[in-house]
């Protein structure tokens, strides 16, 4: 249910009601909240509020009578308060169980007021999880409201959430596409009124705010679907995360939207950028004793980018501990990968344990209990692009720069 | 015909479901843990929200993951696994609650003969207890009034053929899962207990299975906040005849001397004296402090304060905020549950969420110029409406303030505290006002 929500949460003209408990739509809501602090701490703050969430506010009587009565009177209310020009249905797992048949609600409803009504086949975790409801509404919006139509040259459109526009993701792939003369007209789904959804499909090509895992190849399913339909170009998936990767994103970028002298050009300056970040970094981070430990799958986490920093910043990487969380064959996997770029001397939890003792820091995956080292969590969704490249950077930096005893962990 | 006034935008509330409720109560006797029988979802979300209170939850927290399969074939296999896989551990809770998500119970299981088998060597109770139950305060009170029926009716029968002990009191409804929790049950019995009364139990908020046993012991039960502890002293009254009084909780020097005046009636105590003296002593304290603050940046003065809170909190604070510690417009009240007991003759209007709905939504996306006394659910309402406000956190969840330190909310060191809150909030507002003209 919290992906349905997600999946429009800042379409203006929505309203979303979930079939469920009234508690279910709080978890919603606290992630809400969650959303508009984690913005503000990274010194933005949302350009706009999220659409209504109601519940339909199922309690014990109705497990035994049904709720589709009370859906129906719900939706009432939120048609005459709010002036929806869409509504969205959230299923609980309480609707699923009880044999709710919020599909026929939903059919009732736009005939009766003739606007449309979108719902889902998944009810809460009987059908999986968040992403399931987040992409099932995604496709229901792209047949509902999407045409084919002639493509506006070097526009493109953002597709997946990380934070939303004003996230750090969404402000660094602007930034560096309209430096490149590429207007970003809309971040879908999520973010783009139900009025100028239609544009989407006017765009030149997509851009994923990619990630990894089953929800990056989730996205590039989405991808081809709107390539297939709608002729949008799309990037390969690259994640712009280390300037590796970085590099090759705005390259790639350059060739497909056939600006690669623009391209070119914005290489040369966050080059710079970075370099003039690493002379204020290196006097401290130089040589510097480093354990980097890794306990998450090669799916889920590639050590080429942290790898790249640790070289440019020229810590001393003493050591790489894999952490118990791996089975072997993953565990041979991650170390292929390591040996792509490192022959520095890997390590179990029990084998490094001296290492860490050594270490003025510790970059990790998970976060190691009583050890009494400086941490810096590495994210499953690290910042991506130059600033994102640079602030990482200037995190280890400023836990050289610490005189704190002690351990503690630093989330970047 | 339906009320329009039950639907209404839930982001502009917040409340967690009786999940986390009866999890609370549990997680309030030391030694006690919680097996949620139910999606990883629902455990995480009522995990984030205790560990807003107690950091250590997560090692007391467990859940068993069912699949989706459960719901046709049954979760007795997830939860046997997972009861297996606690009883191999050295160390054993001194109570396991075992409670049902809201999909879970409505599928059959015999959670308590599930638990039975297990042959467990130390005290459980279990019970269905998800969000079709209600909220926190549901689940508390469900919670509650299982482990006293199972662990307390005993020995409370037995106990009444004794005497009980004298001035003993339990204290019903507090909880260290309401912001501030923690500090302000200290200093409830620290009052208490200065006026010369034995504090018995607290239960839910410190006391553990062995003193629960013992709540026969009290002549009285103080009900402090009504929506946690109203219906436990309801029942302790009806099945053991122990009386109660509601009163409410202390906030400022006159409203925590009103609130003592309230139970030395139900039960006269020793040493009212000496609670006196520390308020007059306090009161003399602030006065002084006050003059200087007034003499540089006049009186505190707000055009409208909202206070939003958990119900007895919210009516009993407002009284304090408008007879002792701030001059005001307007006061408008928002209470999460409806509280009979608990008076507020200084509010200019009460709304109840869930009943006022849409009065709440429009105060929230209309006001300008207020003072929020409440949680960060409703200040980033307003900022995200672009509202000019000012806020001071009283309440879950409370993302703009650290609060490291355990000086109450309530009593006598609470109206210090407030006052000073307060105080912070009015010198910060006249500065920005005169640097952003």
């Amino acid at each position: 249910m919290p992906g349905v929500w997600r999946a429009v949460a800042y379409t203006d003209g929505v309203v979303v009601i979930f079939h469920s408990p009234r508690a279910c739509a709080h978890i919603a809501r606290t992630m809400d909240i969650n959303t508009h602090y984690r913005s503000l701490g990274e010194g933005r703050q949302e350009e706009r509020a999220s659409v209504p969430l109601l519940s339909s506010q199922l309690e014990e009587k109705h497990s035994i009578f049904g709720g589709v009565d009370r859906l129906r009177k719900c939706i009432a209310f939120a048609i005459e308060k709010y002036q929806p020009k869409c509504l969205v249905l959230g299923n609980s797992c309480v609707a699923g169980v009880i044999g709710d048949d919020v599909e026929s609600v939903a059919k009732e409803v736009e005939e009766e007021y003739g606007l449309p009504v979108l719902t889902v086949d998944s009810y809460g975790f009987l059908d999986g999880e968040y992403y399931e409801g987040y992409f099932e509404i995604t496709y229901k919006l792209i047949d509902r409201f999407l045409q084919p139509q002639e493509h506006v040259p070097k526009t493109v459109v953002l597709l997946g959430d990380s934070g939303g526009p004003w996230g750090h993701y969404a402000t660094e792939a602007t930034r560096l596409l309209q430096a490149m003369g590429v207007k970003v007209i809309g971040q879908f789904p999520g973010y783009m009124t139900l009025e100028d959804l239609p544009r989407l499909t006017s765009a030149e090509a997509m851009v994923v705010l990619g990630g990894r895992g089953q929800t990056h190849d989730d996205f590039n399913k989405l991808t081809k679907i709107l390539e297939e339909r709608f002729g949008l170009k799309s990037l390969p998936g690259i994640y712009p995360v280390g300037w590796q990767q970085t590099e090759r994103w705005l390259v790639e970028i350059g060739k497909l939207l056939d600006c690669e002298a623009q391209a070119c050009e914005v290489l040369t300056k966050e080059r710079l950028a970075l370099q003039k970040s690493l002379q204020q970094f290196l006097p401290v981070t130089k040589n510097k004793k480093t354990v980097l430990c890794i306990g998450r799958w090669l799916m889920y986490f590639h050590p080429d980018a942290v790898l790249g920093t640790i070289k440019n910043l020229e810590l001393d990487l003493t050591g790489i501990i894999l952490l118990d969380a791996y089975e072997e064959e993953y565990r041979q996997e991650m170390v292929a990968a390591l040996r792509l770029h490192t022959d520095v001397s890997i390590y179990t939890n029990i084998d490094g344990e001296a290492l860490l003792k050594e270490a003025d820091l510790v970059l990790t995956t998970h976060e190691l209990q009583d050890k009494n080292v400086k941490q810096i969590f590495l994210p499953m969704l690290p910042k991506v692009g130059t600033n994102g490249e640079i602030e990482f950077m200037q995190a280890i930096y400023r836990v050289l720069c610490s005189r704190h005893g002690g351990g503690g962990m630093i989330y970047v | 015909m339906y009320s329009n006034n039950q639907w209404g935008n839930i982001c502009h509330r917040v409340d967690t479901c009786a999940l986390s409720g009866a999890a609370a109560f549990v997680a309030g006797i030391p030694g006690a843990e919680i097996l949620v029988n139910g999606p990883l979802w629902c455990y995480f979300y009522a995990l984030r929200n205790l560990e807003h209170a107690r950091y250590d939850m997560g090692e007391r927290f467990h859940d068993c993951q069912p699949d989706n399969n459960a719901i046709v074939y049954g979760t007795e296999k997830f939860l046997t696994e997972t009861l297996q896989r606690l009883l191999e551990r050295e160390s054993k809770p001194s109570l396991l609650l075992v409670e049902s998500s809201c999909s879970l119970s409505l599928i059959g299981d015999d959670l308590a003969g599930i638990v039975r088998k297990m042959n467990l060597t130390h005290p459980f109770v279990t019970m269905d207890c998800g969000g079709l139950v209600g909220g926190f305060a549901e689940g508390y009170v469900k919670a509650a009034l299982a482990v006293i029926d199972k662990f307390a009716k005993e020995r409370l029968a037995g106990v009444q053929e004794d005497e009980p002990k004298e001035r003993a009191v339990n204290l019903l409804g507090l909880t260290d899962f309401y912001y501030n929790g923690v500090a302000d049950t200290k200093e409830i019995c620290r009052l208490l207990k200065k006026a010369g009364y034995k504090i018995n139990t607290v239960p839910g908020a410190g006391s553990s299975l062995e003193e629960l046993t013992e709540l026969g012991a009290a002549q009285l039960n103080i009900v402090c906040n009504e929506e946690l502890g109203l219906k436990i002293a309801q029942h302790l009254e009806k099945c053991f005849g122990i009386p109660y009084v509601a009163a409410g909780l202390p906030y400022g020097i006159k409203g925590t001397q009103a609130w003592l005046e309230q139970i030395n009636l139900a039960l006269p105590c020793e040493n009212m004296q000496a609670v006196r003296q520390e308020a007059e002593e306090l009161t003399e304290f602030l006065t002084a402090k006050g003059n200087d603050y007034r003499g540089l940046w006049g009186s505190i003065w707000f055009d409208k304060i909202v206070l939003a809170a958990p119900g007895t909190q919210a009516l009993c604070m407002a009284q304090a905020v408008r007879d002792e510690w701030a001059d005001m417009g307007e006061l408008v009240v928002i209470c999460q549950h409806d509280v009979k007991h608990s008076r507020c003759t200084a509010a200019d209007k009460i709304l109840l969420t869930g009943k006022d709905a849409e009065e709440i939504e429009e105060l929230l996306q209309n006001e300008e110029d207020l003072l929020i006394m409440g949680s960060c659910s409703e200040a980033s309402t307003l900022r995200r409406r672009g509202t000019r406000f000012l806020s001071c956190t009283i309440a879950y969840p409370a993302a703009e303030e650290v609060l490291l330190t355990a000086v109450p909310f309530v009593g006598l060191r609470g109206a210090a505290h407030m006052l000073q809150k307060l105080w912070n909030v009015y010198i910060r507002s006249v500065i920005d006002k005169q640097v952003h003209k």
